[in-house]
């Protein structure tokens, strides 16, 4: 009972922050909105039994890229007096395949929802898992964050004169 | 069942905030928004299963591939600022077909 609650409050709070994400007309509340979508994620995977993985999404996502996107607000964004810093056009097409899509993602997942819930593992045996059958894909994604590193510092180092 | 209504509502708003923001940070956060989506699926949909340490594992992954994608984002989107002096997707002229 109390994890239904926890559940449902959680999504208000995942709804709201995307919501904030999507809608807000300034530039901090929609970085905070993301922050609040975030952590309910965070809050998501608690829930289901994966302590570990809300704690890794709160550190990479809240704790670096959110501050990674506050540190690209501040260098890009000027601020004009009395205008909304950020604007949207919003269109019903749009809306409307945005809708369409979740539609179509929740009727096509349907038949692979197992109804019987038992609580996930989790701790030790994910270094296991990590380290043994999903080795190449571990060190392949360390390869990535590296290649990423290096055409972060080139792209936005710019020119060399 | 409840968590798959979450994640298709998520992905749906993610996605019109793509569709419909205007300024490049605000859609990379949108996007941010729709990576989110299926991994809330993923995780939602795996921890019921047997193997679920390694759902936890992909997931994991999954979220180390987002942030790199991310930085690299923001990275463009810095360069970008200082070439085309704006973030506006709809006053970046020299990129449209």
């Amino acid at each position: 009972m109390s994890e239904q609650v926890l559940f449902w409050s959680l999504s208000a709070l995942a709804v709201a922050g995307a919501l904030a994400v999507v809608l807000a007309r300034e530039m901090l509340r929609m970085a905070f909105g993301l922050g609040a979508f975030l952590l309910a994620l965070a809050g998501f995977f608690a829930l289901f039994g994966f302590g570990f993985l809300a704690l890794a999404e709160i550190f990479v996502y809240v704790g670096g890229v959110l501050v990674l996107m506050l540190f690209a607000i501040m260098l890009v964004h000027r601020e004009v007096p009395g205008a909304p810093s950020l604007q949207s056009r919003h269109d019903p097409v749009a809306l409307v395949s945005a809708a369409g899509v979740g539609a179509l993602i929740v009727m096509l997942l349907r038949p692979f929802v197992v109804t019987a819930e038992s609580p996930a593992a989790g701790g030790p045996s994910l270094g296991r898992v990590l380290l043994s059958d999903l080795l190449p894909h571990f060190e392949l994604a360390g390869l990535l964050l590296l290649a990423a590193l290096v055409a972060v510092v080139a792209v936005s180092r710019g020119d060399a004169e | 069942m409840s968590a798959l209504a979450v994640g298709g509502a998520l992905f749906a708003i993610g996605l019109y905030g793509v569709l419909v923001r205007r300024d490049l940070v605000a859609v990379l956060a949108s996007i941010e928004v729709m990576i989110a989506a299926p991994l809330l699926l993923l995780v939602s949909l795996g921890a019921a299963a047997d193997g679920s340490s390694r759902v936890e594992a992909v997931a994991l992954l999954l979220i180390v591939l987002a942030a790199a994608g991310a930085a690299v984002g923001l990275a463009l989107v810095v360069a970008i600022a200082r070439t085309a002096r704006t973030t506006r997707i709809d006053e970046l002229r020299q990129v449209s077909g």
